[in-house]
Protein backbone atom coordinates (compact mmCIF):
# COMPACT_ATOMS: atom_id res chain seq x y z
CA UNK A 1 0.00 0.00 0.00
CA UNK A 2 1.47 3.28 -1.23
CA UNK A 3 1.47 5.98 1.94
CA UNK A 4 -1.35 9.23 0.94
CA UNK A 5 1.53 11.71 1.23
CA UNK A 6 3.61 9.89 -1.24
CA UNK A 7 0.70 9.29 -3.61
CA UNK A 8 0.15 13.58 -3.47
CA UNK A 9 3.82 14.23 -4.11
CA UNK A 10 3.38 11.73 -6.95
CA UNK A 11 0.23 13.89 -8.27
CA UNK A 12 2.11 17.22 -8.02
CA UNK A 13 5.05 16.19 -9.75
CA UNK A 14 3.21 14.57 -12.35
CA UNK A 15 0.72 17.90 -12.41
CA UNK A 16 4.00 20.32 -12.87
CA UNK A 17 5.74 18.15 -14.84
CA UNK A 18 3.14 18.47 -17.88
CA UNK A 19 3.78 22.16 -17.79
CA UNK A 20 7.26 21.82 -17.48
CA UNK A 21 6.95 19.37 -20.68
CA UNK A 22 4.63 21.19 -22.51
CA UNK A 23 6.47 24.47 -21.89
CA UNK A 24 10.17 22.56 -23.42
CA UNK A 25 7.37 21.54 -26.26
CA UNK A 26 6.37 24.70 -27.17
CA UNK A 27 9.85 26.33 -26.86
CA UNK A 28 11.99 22.96 -28.55
CA UNK A 29 11.67 24.21 -32.36
CA UNK A 30 11.93 28.47 -31.45
CA UNK A 31 15.16 27.24 -29.83
CA UNK A 32 16.13 25.39 -32.12
CA UNK A 33 16.23 28.46 -34.68
CA UNK A 34 17.83 30.63 -33.20
CA UNK A 35 20.88 27.97 -32.83
CA UNK A 36 20.63 27.18 -36.19
CA UNK A 37 21.07 31.04 -37.16
CA UNK A 38 24.05 30.94 -35.79
CA UNK A 39 25.32 27.93 -38.01
CA UNK A 40 28.62 28.54 -40.19
CA UNK A 41 27.15 25.69 -42.38
CA UNK A 42 25.12 26.04 -45.30
CA UNK A 43 23.95 22.06 -44.43
CA UNK A 44 21.43 22.34 -40.97
CA UNK A 45 22.30 19.62 -39.63
CA UNK A 46 22.78 18.75 -36.05
CA UNK A 47 24.98 20.06 -33.88
CA UNK A 48 25.98 22.70 -35.76
CA UNK A 49 29.31 23.34 -37.17
CA UNK A 50 30.66 26.70 -36.05
CA UNK A 51 29.46 29.83 -34.77
CA UNK A 52 28.95 32.67 -37.69
CA UNK A 53 26.70 35.84 -38.14
CA UNK A 54 27.32 35.13 -42.13
CA UNK A 55 23.41 34.08 -42.62
CA UNK A 56 22.07 37.32 -41.33
CA UNK A 57 23.91 39.10 -43.56
CA UNK A 58 23.05 37.03 -46.58
CA UNK A 59 19.30 37.79 -45.56
CA UNK A 60 19.56 41.12 -46.33
CA UNK A 61 21.35 40.24 -49.33
CA UNK A 62 17.67 38.28 -50.81
CA UNK A 63 16.18 41.20 -52.78
CA UNK A 64 12.79 39.98 -52.01
CA UNK A 65 13.34 39.93 -48.01
CA UNK A 66 12.96 43.90 -47.08
CA UNK A 67 9.63 44.55 -49.72
CA UNK A 68 8.11 41.26 -47.59
CA UNK A 69 9.18 42.67 -44.56
CA UNK A 70 7.44 46.09 -45.54
CA UNK A 71 4.49 44.76 -46.92
CA UNK A 72 3.58 42.41 -43.25
CA UNK A 73 4.10 45.98 -41.59
CA UNK A 74 1.93 47.71 -43.28
CA UNK A 75 -0.46 44.77 -43.61
CA UNK A 76 -0.05 44.62 -39.93
CA UNK A 77 -0.67 48.02 -38.59
CA UNK A 78 -3.50 48.75 -40.38
CA UNK A 79 -5.66 45.23 -39.71
CA UNK A 80 -4.36 46.01 -36.01
CA UNK A 81 -5.82 49.44 -35.75
CA UNK A 82 -9.33 48.52 -37.40
CA UNK A 83 -9.47 44.89 -35.66
CA UNK A 84 -8.69 46.56 -31.94
CA UNK A 85 -10.99 49.62 -32.72
CA UNK A 86 -14.31 47.55 -33.96
CA UNK A 87 -12.96 44.63 -31.99
CA UNK A 88 -13.50 46.95 -28.74
CA UNK A 89 -16.69 48.51 -29.88
CA UNK A 90 -18.03 45.46 -30.64
CA UNK A 91 -17.13 43.97 -27.32
CA UNK A 92 -19.01 46.68 -25.25
CA UNK A 93 -22.42 46.00 -27.58
CA UNK A 94 -21.90 42.11 -26.64
CA UNK A 95 -21.51 42.34 -23.13
CA UNK A 96 -23.33 45.64 -21.63
CA UNK A 97 -25.93 46.37 -24.39
CA UNK A 98 -29.12 44.73 -24.86
CA UNK A 99 -30.81 45.16 -28.20
CA UNK A 100 -32.99 43.47 -30.95
CA UNK A 101 -30.61 41.08 -33.42
CA UNK A 102 -28.33 40.95 -30.39
CA UNK A 103 -27.90 37.00 -31.25
CA UNK A 104 -27.64 37.62 -34.67
CA UNK A 105 -25.00 40.15 -34.25
CA UNK A 106 -22.59 37.78 -32.10
CA UNK A 107 -22.79 35.03 -34.64
CA UNK A 108 -21.63 36.97 -37.12
CA UNK A 109 -18.89 39.37 -35.50
CA UNK A 110 -17.55 35.51 -32.94
CA UNK A 111 -18.12 32.73 -36.02
CA UNK A 112 -14.97 33.71 -38.09
CA UNK A 113 -12.70 32.18 -34.66
CA UNK A 114 -14.24 28.72 -35.15
CA UNK A 115 -13.39 28.99 -38.87
CA UNK A 116 -9.69 27.23 -39.74
CA UNK A 117 -8.39 29.68 -41.63
CA UNK A 118 -7.62 27.98 -44.73
CA UNK A 119 -11.34 27.76 -45.25
CA UNK A 120 -11.80 31.79 -44.45
CA UNK A 121 -9.17 32.64 -46.71
CA UNK A 122 -10.55 30.27 -49.85
CA UNK A 123 -13.98 31.60 -48.77
CA UNK A 124 -13.11 35.48 -49.16
CA UNK A 125 -11.13 34.89 -52.13
CA UNK A 126 -13.83 33.11 -54.10
CA UNK A 127 -15.77 36.74 -53.33
CA UNK A 128 -13.04 38.90 -53.97
CA UNK A 129 -12.44 37.06 -57.34
CA UNK A 130 -15.84 37.49 -57.80
CA UNK A 131 -16.17 41.02 -57.31
CA UNK A 132 -12.81 41.64 -58.66
CA UNK A 133 -13.85 40.79 -61.71
CA UNK A 134 -17.23 42.63 -61.67
CA UNK A 135 -15.35 45.88 -61.04
CA UNK A 136 -12.23 45.08 -62.03
CA UNK A 137 -9.20 44.73 -59.57
CA UNK A 138 -7.03 42.08 -58.16
CA UNK A 139 -6.33 40.30 -55.26
CA UNK A 140 -3.54 42.30 -53.10
CA UNK A 141 -2.29 44.07 -49.81
CA UNK A 142 -5.63 45.72 -49.43
CA UNK A 143 -7.35 42.02 -50.05
CA UNK A 144 -5.18 40.64 -47.15
CA UNK A 145 -5.75 43.89 -44.70
CA UNK A 146 -9.24 42.86 -44.84
CA UNK A 147 -8.96 39.50 -44.34
CA UNK A 148 -6.80 39.97 -41.40
CA UNK A 149 -9.84 42.12 -40.32
CA UNK A 150 -12.38 39.31 -40.22
CA UNK A 151 -10.21 37.03 -38.99
CA UNK A 152 -8.44 38.77 -36.21
CA UNK A 153 -11.70 41.48 -34.65
CA UNK A 154 -13.10 38.77 -32.64
CA UNK A 155 -9.80 37.63 -30.96
CA UNK A 156 -9.51 41.34 -30.31
CA UNK A 157 -13.23 41.29 -28.81
CA UNK A 158 -12.88 38.14 -26.97
CA UNK A 159 -10.11 39.88 -25.25
CA UNK A 160 -11.81 43.31 -24.31
CA UNK A 161 -14.93 41.31 -23.42
CA UNK A 162 -13.35 39.91 -20.57
CA UNK A 163 -12.05 43.16 -19.53
CA UNK A 164 -15.51 44.67 -20.01
CA UNK A 165 -17.04 41.68 -17.71
CA UNK A 166 -15.10 42.97 -15.01
CA UNK A 167 -16.30 46.21 -15.28
CA UNK A 168 -17.22 48.40 -12.35
CA UNK A 169 -20.41 50.51 -13.50
CA UNK A 170 -20.83 52.31 -9.95
CA UNK A 171 -17.49 54.85 -11.17
CA UNK A 172 -19.72 55.78 -14.66
CA UNK A 173 -22.48 56.70 -12.45
CA UNK A 174 -20.52 58.66 -9.77
CA UNK A 175 -19.08 60.37 -12.89
CA UNK A 176 -22.15 61.25 -13.83
CA UNK A 177 -23.79 62.55 -10.85
CA UNK A 178 -21.15 64.52 -10.20
CA UNK A 179 -21.75 66.31 -13.74
CA UNK A 180 -19.98 64.70 -16.15
CA UNK A 181 -21.00 64.66 -20.11
CA UNK A 182 -21.19 61.11 -21.87
CA UNK A 183 -18.07 61.89 -23.61
CA UNK A 184 -16.39 63.11 -20.74
CA UNK A 185 -17.72 59.72 -18.71
CA UNK A 186 -15.98 57.62 -21.78
CA UNK A 187 -12.89 59.94 -21.62
CA UNK A 188 -12.19 59.81 -17.93
CA UNK A 189 -13.37 56.94 -16.62
CA UNK A 190 -14.94 54.05 -19.26
CA UNK A 191 -11.57 54.33 -21.98
CA UNK A 192 -9.03 54.14 -19.05
CA UNK A 193 -10.73 51.23 -17.00
CA UNK A 194 -11.01 49.76 -20.19
CA UNK A 195 -7.08 50.11 -21.57
CA UNK A 196 -5.56 47.36 -20.50
CA UNK A 197 -7.78 45.28 -22.08
CA UNK A 198 -7.50 46.82 -25.52
CA UNK A 199 -3.96 46.91 -25.09
CA UNK A 200 -3.70 42.89 -24.85
CA UNK A 201 -6.00 43.02 -28.07
CA UNK A 202 -3.85 45.11 -29.48
CA UNK A 203 -0.58 43.07 -29.12
CA UNK A 204 -2.41 39.86 -30.23
CA UNK A 205 -3.94 41.74 -33.25
CA UNK A 206 -0.11 42.84 -34.35
CA UNK A 207 1.16 39.53 -33.90
CA UNK A 208 -1.51 37.41 -35.71
CA UNK A 209 -1.22 39.42 -38.29
CA UNK A 210 2.53 39.84 -38.38
CA UNK A 211 2.85 35.92 -38.33
CA UNK A 212 -0.50 34.76 -40.38
CA UNK A 213 0.44 32.65 -42.97
CA UNK A 214 -3.22 31.19 -44.16
CA UNK A 215 -5.19 34.16 -45.03
CA UNK A 216 -2.32 35.98 -45.99
CA UNK A 217 -1.23 33.17 -49.03
CA UNK A 218 -5.05 33.17 -50.13
CA UNK A 219 -5.65 36.53 -50.68
CA UNK A 220 -1.94 38.18 -51.21
CA UNK A 221 -2.26 37.22 -54.90
CA UNK A 222 1.37 38.43 -56.62
CA UNK A 223 2.23 40.53 -53.23
CA UNK A 224 4.26 39.04 -50.54
CA UNK A 225 4.08 38.88 -46.62
CA UNK A 226 7.14 37.88 -44.46
CA UNK A 227 5.83 34.59 -44.13
CA UNK A 228 4.70 33.66 -47.66
CA UNK A 229 8.47 34.66 -47.68
CA UNK A 230 9.20 32.02 -45.84
CA UNK A 231 6.79 29.16 -47.16
CA UNK A 232 7.93 29.87 -50.35
CA UNK A 233 11.27 29.55 -49.40
CA UNK A 234 11.24 26.51 -47.57
CA UNK A 235 8.83 24.89 -50.02
CA UNK A 236 12.14 24.61 -52.28
CA UNK A 237 14.71 23.90 -50.00
CA UNK A 238 16.09 24.79 -46.51
CA UNK A 239 18.96 27.32 -46.01
CA UNK A 240 20.08 28.77 -42.38
CA UNK A 241 18.77 32.25 -43.91
CA UNK A 242 15.86 31.30 -42.53
CA UNK A 243 16.47 30.46 -38.57
CA UNK A 244 18.27 33.99 -39.16
CA UNK A 245 14.93 35.43 -39.82
CA UNK A 246 13.27 33.71 -37.08
CA UNK A 247 15.82 35.17 -34.59
CA UNK A 248 15.08 38.36 -35.94
CA UNK A 249 11.44 37.76 -35.54
CA UNK A 250 11.35 36.45 -32.28
CA UNK A 251 13.27 39.54 -30.78
CA UNK A 252 10.34 42.25 -31.41
CA UNK A 253 7.48 39.84 -30.61
CA UNK A 254 9.35 38.84 -27.31
CA UNK A 255 9.60 42.67 -26.46
CA UNK A 256 6.25 43.45 -27.95
CA UNK A 257 4.56 40.87 -25.58
CA UNK A 258 6.71 41.76 -22.36
CA UNK A 259 6.11 45.16 -22.67
CA UNK A 260 2.27 45.08 -23.46
CA UNK A 261 1.95 42.56 -20.05
CA UNK A 262 4.02 45.30 -18.28
CA UNK A 263 1.73 48.23 -19.60
CA UNK A 264 -1.33 46.14 -18.73
CA UNK A 265 -0.37 44.90 -15.07
CA UNK A 266 0.52 48.21 -14.20
CA UNK A 267 -2.84 49.96 -15.83
CA UNK A 268 -4.80 47.24 -13.55
CA UNK A 269 -2.54 48.48 -9.97
CA UNK A 270 -3.32 52.01 -10.65
CA UNK A 271 -6.82 50.90 -10.73
CA UNK A 272 -6.95 49.01 -7.42
CA UNK A 273 -5.19 52.29 -6.65
CA UNK A 274 -7.85 54.79 -7.48
CA UNK A 275 -10.39 52.36 -6.28
CA UNK A 276 -9.25 51.10 -2.83
CA UNK B 1 -23.06 42.87 -14.71
CA UNK B 2 -25.72 45.67 -15.01
CA UNK B 3 -27.21 45.60 -18.95
CA UNK B 4 -28.94 48.72 -20.44
CA UNK B 5 -31.30 48.31 -22.87
CA UNK B 6 -30.76 49.92 -26.32
CA UNK B 7 -33.16 50.61 -29.10
CA UNK B 8 -31.57 51.08 -32.82
CA UNK B 9 -32.64 54.66 -33.02
CA UNK B 10 -29.62 55.07 -30.30
CA UNK B 11 -26.65 56.15 -31.99
CA UNK B 12 -24.29 55.04 -29.43
CA UNK B 13 -25.47 51.38 -30.42
CA UNK B 14 -24.80 51.98 -34.05
CA UNK B 15 -21.58 53.45 -34.15
CA UNK B 16 -20.94 49.95 -32.04
CA UNK B 17 -22.42 47.76 -33.36
CA UNK B 18 -22.80 48.30 -37.44
CA UNK B 19 -19.26 48.54 -38.54
CA UNK B 20 -18.13 45.67 -37.32
CA UNK B 21 -21.63 44.20 -38.14
CA UNK B 22 -20.93 45.93 -41.97
CA UNK B 23 -17.28 44.65 -42.30
CA UNK B 24 -18.43 40.82 -41.37
CA UNK B 25 -22.02 40.82 -43.32
CA UNK B 26 -19.51 42.21 -46.49
CA UNK B 27 -16.61 40.01 -45.97
CA UNK B 28 -17.52 37.10 -44.22
CA UNK B 29 -21.49 36.05 -44.73
CA UNK B 30 -22.19 37.30 -48.19
CA UNK B 31 -18.47 35.64 -49.17
CA UNK B 32 -20.16 32.53 -47.37
CA UNK B 33 -23.37 32.32 -49.67
CA UNK B 34 -21.12 33.34 -52.59
CA UNK B 35 -19.36 29.86 -52.40
CA UNK B 36 -22.67 28.41 -51.99
CA UNK B 37 -23.81 29.88 -54.96
CA UNK B 38 -20.39 29.24 -56.89
CA UNK B 39 -20.52 25.49 -55.71
CA UNK B 40 -23.73 25.20 -58.32
CA UNK B 41 -21.69 26.53 -61.44
CA UNK B 42 -18.89 25.42 -63.70
CA UNK B 43 -16.34 25.82 -65.45
CA UNK B 44 -15.47 26.01 -69.17
CA UNK B 45 -11.53 26.61 -70.65
CA UNK B 46 -10.56 27.51 -66.75
CA UNK B 47 -13.20 30.22 -66.88
CA UNK B 48 -16.11 30.41 -64.26
CA UNK B 49 -19.64 29.50 -66.85
CA UNK B 50 -22.80 30.54 -64.71
CA UNK B 51 -25.05 27.50 -65.58
CA UNK B 52 -26.66 26.62 -62.13
CA UNK B 53 -26.19 22.84 -62.43
CA UNK B 54 -25.33 20.25 -60.23
CA UNK B 55 -22.22 18.84 -61.93
CA UNK B 56 -20.09 19.54 -58.94
CA UNK B 57 -21.70 18.52 -56.96
CA UNK B 58 -22.51 15.20 -58.85
CA UNK B 59 -18.66 15.06 -59.43
CA UNK B 60 -17.85 15.39 -55.79
CA UNK B 61 -20.38 12.64 -54.23
CA UNK B 62 -19.14 10.15 -56.85
CA UNK B 63 -15.34 10.48 -56.48
CA UNK B 64 -13.93 7.91 -53.67
CA UNK B 65 -10.72 9.85 -54.49
CA UNK B 66 -12.48 13.14 -52.62
CA UNK B 67 -14.33 10.73 -49.65
CA UNK B 68 -10.83 8.75 -49.09
CA UNK B 69 -9.08 12.52 -48.38
CA UNK B 70 -11.82 14.00 -46.58
CA UNK B 71 -12.17 10.52 -44.17
CA UNK B 72 -8.11 10.69 -43.19
CA UNK B 73 -9.10 14.59 -43.19
CA UNK B 74 -11.46 13.76 -40.00
CA UNK B 75 -9.81 10.77 -38.94
CA UNK B 76 -6.27 13.34 -38.20
CA UNK B 77 -8.28 15.36 -36.29
CA UNK B 78 -9.62 13.04 -34.46
CA UNK B 79 -6.20 11.85 -33.54
CA UNK B 80 -5.33 15.54 -33.24
CA UNK B 81 -8.28 16.37 -30.77
CA UNK B 82 -7.31 13.28 -28.26
CA UNK B 83 -3.70 13.99 -28.27
CA UNK B 84 -4.33 17.84 -27.92
CA UNK B 85 -6.96 16.85 -24.49
CA UNK B 86 -4.72 14.44 -23.17
CA UNK B 87 -1.90 17.33 -23.03
CA UNK B 88 -4.10 20.13 -22.05
CA UNK B 89 -6.26 18.91 -19.09
CA UNK B 90 -3.22 17.89 -17.03
CA UNK B 91 -1.51 21.13 -18.22
CA UNK B 92 -4.69 23.14 -17.34
CA UNK B 93 -5.26 21.65 -14.42
CA UNK B 94 -2.30 21.86 -12.92
CA UNK B 95 -2.10 26.28 -13.90
CA UNK B 96 -5.49 25.98 -12.35
CA UNK B 97 -4.58 24.51 -8.87
CA UNK B 98 -0.73 23.77 -8.41
CA UNK B 99 0.77 26.57 -9.89
CA UNK B 100 -1.38 29.82 -9.15
CA UNK B 101 1.83 31.56 -8.21
CA UNK B 102 3.56 31.67 -11.87
CA UNK B 103 0.44 31.59 -13.29
CA UNK B 104 1.40 34.89 -14.71
CA UNK B 105 4.93 34.30 -16.11
CA UNK B 106 3.86 31.02 -17.61
CA UNK B 107 1.21 32.74 -19.37
CA UNK B 108 3.11 34.76 -21.16
CA UNK B 109 5.03 32.23 -22.14
CA UNK B 110 2.86 30.00 -23.49
CA UNK B 111 0.93 33.27 -25.36
CA UNK B 112 4.56 34.11 -26.82
CA UNK B 113 4.97 30.64 -28.41
CA UNK B 114 1.50 30.81 -29.58
CA UNK B 115 1.54 34.29 -31.07
CA UNK B 116 4.68 33.77 -33.44
CA UNK B 117 4.92 33.03 -37.10
CA UNK B 118 3.34 29.73 -37.89
CA UNK B 119 5.61 29.06 -41.14
CA UNK B 120 8.63 29.52 -39.30
CA UNK B 121 7.26 27.36 -36.34
CA UNK B 122 6.88 24.80 -38.90
CA UNK B 123 10.05 25.19 -40.68
CA UNK B 124 11.92 24.56 -36.56
CA UNK B 125 10.14 21.04 -36.70
CA UNK B 126 11.60 20.24 -40.04
CA UNK B 127 15.37 21.18 -38.21
CA UNK B 128 14.11 19.00 -34.79
CA UNK B 129 12.52 15.65 -36.54
CA UNK B 130 15.18 15.80 -39.64
CA UNK B 131 17.19 12.53 -39.80
CA UNK B 132 20.18 14.89 -38.70
CA UNK B 133 18.30 17.06 -36.85
CA UNK B 134 18.06 17.35 -32.81
CA UNK B 135 15.60 14.93 -32.08
CA UNK B 136 17.78 11.73 -33.39
CA UNK B 137 21.27 13.15 -32.25
CA UNK B 138 19.62 13.56 -28.17
CA UNK B 139 18.45 10.30 -28.61
CA UNK B 140 21.78 8.77 -30.22
CA UNK B 141 23.57 10.55 -26.68
CA UNK B 142 20.67 9.13 -24.83
CA UNK B 143 22.47 5.89 -25.88
CA UNK B 144 19.03 4.85 -28.08
CA UNK B 145 20.50 4.06 -31.02
CA UNK B 146 21.42 6.47 -34.38
CA UNK B 147 18.08 7.32 -36.39
CA UNK B 148 16.01 6.04 -33.26
CA UNK B 149 13.33 8.55 -35.09
CA UNK B 150 12.36 8.48 -38.68
CA UNK B 151 9.07 10.78 -38.04
CA UNK B 152 9.52 13.35 -40.80
CA UNK B 153 7.43 12.82 -43.74
CA UNK B 154 5.18 10.72 -41.93
CA UNK B 155 1.31 11.57 -40.45
CA UNK B 156 2.96 11.14 -36.60
CA UNK B 157 4.96 14.29 -38.03
CA UNK B 158 1.98 16.28 -39.50
CA UNK B 159 0.18 14.94 -35.57
CA UNK B 160 2.86 17.07 -33.69
CA UNK B 161 2.88 19.63 -36.00
CA UNK B 162 -0.96 20.30 -35.44
CA UNK B 163 -0.96 19.67 -31.58
CA UNK B 164 2.09 22.16 -31.38
CA UNK B 165 -0.32 24.47 -33.22
CA UNK B 166 -3.57 24.29 -31.57
CA UNK B 167 -3.30 22.37 -28.11
CA UNK B 168 -3.54 26.19 -26.42
CA UNK B 169 -7.04 26.39 -27.20
CA UNK B 170 -8.00 23.40 -24.96
CA UNK B 171 -5.35 24.68 -22.57
CA UNK B 172 -7.10 28.02 -22.54
CA UNK B 173 -11.02 26.64 -22.18
CA UNK B 174 -10.49 23.92 -19.90
CA UNK B 175 -8.11 26.34 -17.67
CA UNK B 176 -11.37 28.93 -17.75
CA UNK B 177 -13.81 26.68 -16.37
CA UNK B 178 -10.92 24.84 -14.03
CA UNK B 179 -10.64 28.28 -12.59
CA UNK B 180 -14.39 28.96 -12.15
CA UNK B 181 -14.66 26.61 -10.20
CA UNK B 182 -16.11 26.52 -6.53
CA UNK B 183 -13.21 25.28 -4.18
CA UNK B 184 -15.70 24.90 -1.44
CA UNK B 185 -17.33 22.23 -3.61
CA UNK B 186 -14.75 20.29 -3.90
CA UNK B 187 -14.18 20.55 0.08
CA UNK B 188 -17.60 19.55 0.53
CA UNK B 189 -16.92 16.60 -1.53
CA UNK B 190 -13.49 15.44 1.03
CA UNK B 191 -15.67 16.34 4.26
CA UNK B 192 -18.39 14.08 3.09
CA UNK B 193 -15.91 11.23 3.01
CA UNK B 194 -14.93 11.13 -0.92
CA UNK B 195 -11.10 10.27 -1.70
CA UNK B 196 -9.16 12.87 -3.67
CA UNK B 197 -9.90 10.75 -6.69
CA UNK B 198 -13.57 10.29 -6.35
CA UNK B 199 -13.89 13.94 -5.47
CA UNK B 200 -12.24 14.46 -8.78
CA UNK B 201 -14.07 12.56 -10.92
CA UNK B 202 -17.71 13.26 -9.36
CA UNK B 203 -16.73 17.14 -8.59
CA UNK B 204 -14.31 18.54 -10.39
CA UNK B 205 -14.67 16.61 -13.81
CA UNK B 206 -17.93 17.01 -14.66
CA UNK B 207 -18.06 21.06 -13.85
CA UNK B 208 -14.82 20.80 -16.06
CA UNK B 209 -17.01 19.27 -18.81
CA UNK B 210 -18.00 22.55 -21.01
CA UNK B 211 -14.41 23.74 -21.11
CA UNK B 212 -13.23 20.20 -22.30
CA UNK B 213 -16.24 20.31 -25.25
CA UNK B 214 -15.33 23.62 -25.99
CA UNK B 215 -11.65 23.07 -26.36
CA UNK B 216 -12.04 19.61 -27.97
CA UNK B 217 -14.51 20.87 -30.35
CA UNK B 218 -12.07 23.91 -31.66
CA UNK B 219 -9.36 21.79 -32.14
CA UNK B 220 -11.83 19.48 -34.03
CA UNK B 221 -12.78 22.26 -36.16
CA UNK B 222 -10.10 24.30 -36.73
CA UNK B 223 -7.56 21.17 -37.36
CA UNK B 224 -9.80 20.30 -40.58
CA UNK B 225 -8.42 22.79 -42.33
CA UNK B 226 -4.54 22.56 -41.37
CA UNK B 227 -2.21 22.28 -44.54
CA UNK B 228 0.92 23.56 -43.48
CA UNK B 229 1.76 20.84 -41.36
CA UNK B 230 0.22 17.83 -43.96
CA UNK B 231 2.51 19.64 -46.41
CA UNK B 232 5.86 21.00 -44.67
CA UNK B 233 6.09 17.83 -42.13
CA UNK B 234 4.04 15.17 -43.92
CA UNK B 235 6.13 15.67 -46.87
CA UNK B 236 3.34 15.42 -49.23
CA UNK B 237 2.55 11.52 -48.52
CA UNK B 238 -0.99 11.28 -47.58
CA UNK B 239 -2.76 14.58 -48.54
CA UNK B 240 -5.61 16.66 -46.43
CA UNK B 241 -8.58 18.22 -47.58
CA UNK B 242 -6.72 21.37 -47.30
CA UNK B 243 -4.46 19.80 -50.30
CA UNK B 244 -7.32 19.12 -52.56
CA UNK B 245 -8.68 22.54 -51.89
CA UNK B 246 -5.66 24.20 -52.58
CA UNK B 247 -5.18 21.72 -55.97
CA UNK B 248 -8.67 22.47 -57.02
CA UNK B 249 -8.09 26.31 -57.30
CA UNK B 250 -4.17 26.38 -58.10
CA UNK B 251 -3.92 23.49 -60.22
CA UNK B 252 -7.18 22.75 -62.28
CA UNK B 253 -8.15 26.00 -61.14
CA UNK B 254 -11.73 24.64 -60.98
CA UNK B 255 -13.36 27.16 -58.85
CA UNK B 256 -16.77 26.01 -58.17
CA UNK B 257 -15.31 22.56 -57.19
CA UNK B 258 -12.78 24.03 -54.58
CA UNK B 259 -16.45 25.81 -53.52
CA UNK B 260 -17.62 22.35 -53.04
CA UNK B 261 -14.98 20.53 -51.40
CA UNK B 262 -14.84 23.64 -48.62
CA UNK B 263 -18.35 23.71 -48.10
CA UNK B 264 -18.01 19.74 -47.32
CA UNK B 265 -15.30 20.53 -44.66
CA UNK B 266 -17.73 23.47 -43.52
CA UNK B 267 -20.53 21.46 -43.13
CA UNK B 268 -18.77 18.65 -41.42
CA UNK B 269 -17.05 21.87 -39.35
CA UNK B 270 -20.52 22.83 -38.49
CA UNK B 271 -22.28 19.52 -37.41
CA UNK B 272 -19.41 18.35 -34.93
CA UNK B 273 -20.23 22.16 -33.81
CA UNK B 274 -23.69 21.44 -33.06
CA UNK B 275 -23.46 18.07 -31.84
CA UNK B 276 -20.98 19.10 -29.54
CA UNK B 277 -23.65 21.73 -28.55
CA UNK B 278 -26.37 19.42 -28.15
CA UNK B 279 -24.15 17.26 -25.60
CA UNK B 280 -23.45 20.48 -23.49
CA UNK B 281 -26.77 21.15 -23.55
CA UNK B 282 -28.28 18.09 -22.53
CA UNK B 283 -25.70 17.79 -19.61
CA UNK B 284 -26.75 21.38 -18.45
CA UNK B 285 -30.18 19.82 -18.23
CA UNK B 286 -29.62 16.71 -16.88
CA UNK B 287 -27.99 18.77 -13.64
CA UNK B 288 -30.82 20.80 -13.76
CA UNK B 289 -33.34 18.25 -12.59
CA UNK B 290 -30.88 16.79 -10.00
Amino acid sequence: MIPERLKDRFVDVFLVGTVALLILFFYVPILTLVVFSFTSSRVLTFPIEGFSLEWYGELFRKPDFLPAVTNSAIVAVISTVFATVLGSAGAVAWIRYRFRFQNIFRAISFLPLLFPQLLLGVVMLLWFSVLGNWLGFSTGLATVIIGHIVYITPFALVIVAVQVHGFDETLEDAARDAGASGWEVFREITFPLLWPGILSAATFAFLLSWGNFYVSYSLAGTARTLPIFVYSGIAVGSSPIYPALATLNFIPALVLVFLADFLRRRALKRQKLATA
Amino acid sequence: MRTDSKRWGDPVLVATVAPLGIVMLLFFIIPLVMTVVLSFQTTQFYRLSWTWDLKIWTEVFSKPHYWTIMARTVAMALVCVVVCVLIAFPAAYALATRLRAYNAQIQILIIFAFLTDAVLKTFGWILVLDKSGVANWLLAHLGLGPEALNLLFTPTGTIIGMVYGLVVYPMFTIYLSLARIDRDLVLAAYDSGASRLRAFFEVTLPLARPGLYCGAVLVFVLSLGAFLEPKVLGGGTAPLASELIRQSFETRVNWPLGAALTLVLIVIGALSLALAAAVLMRGNRGRAVQ
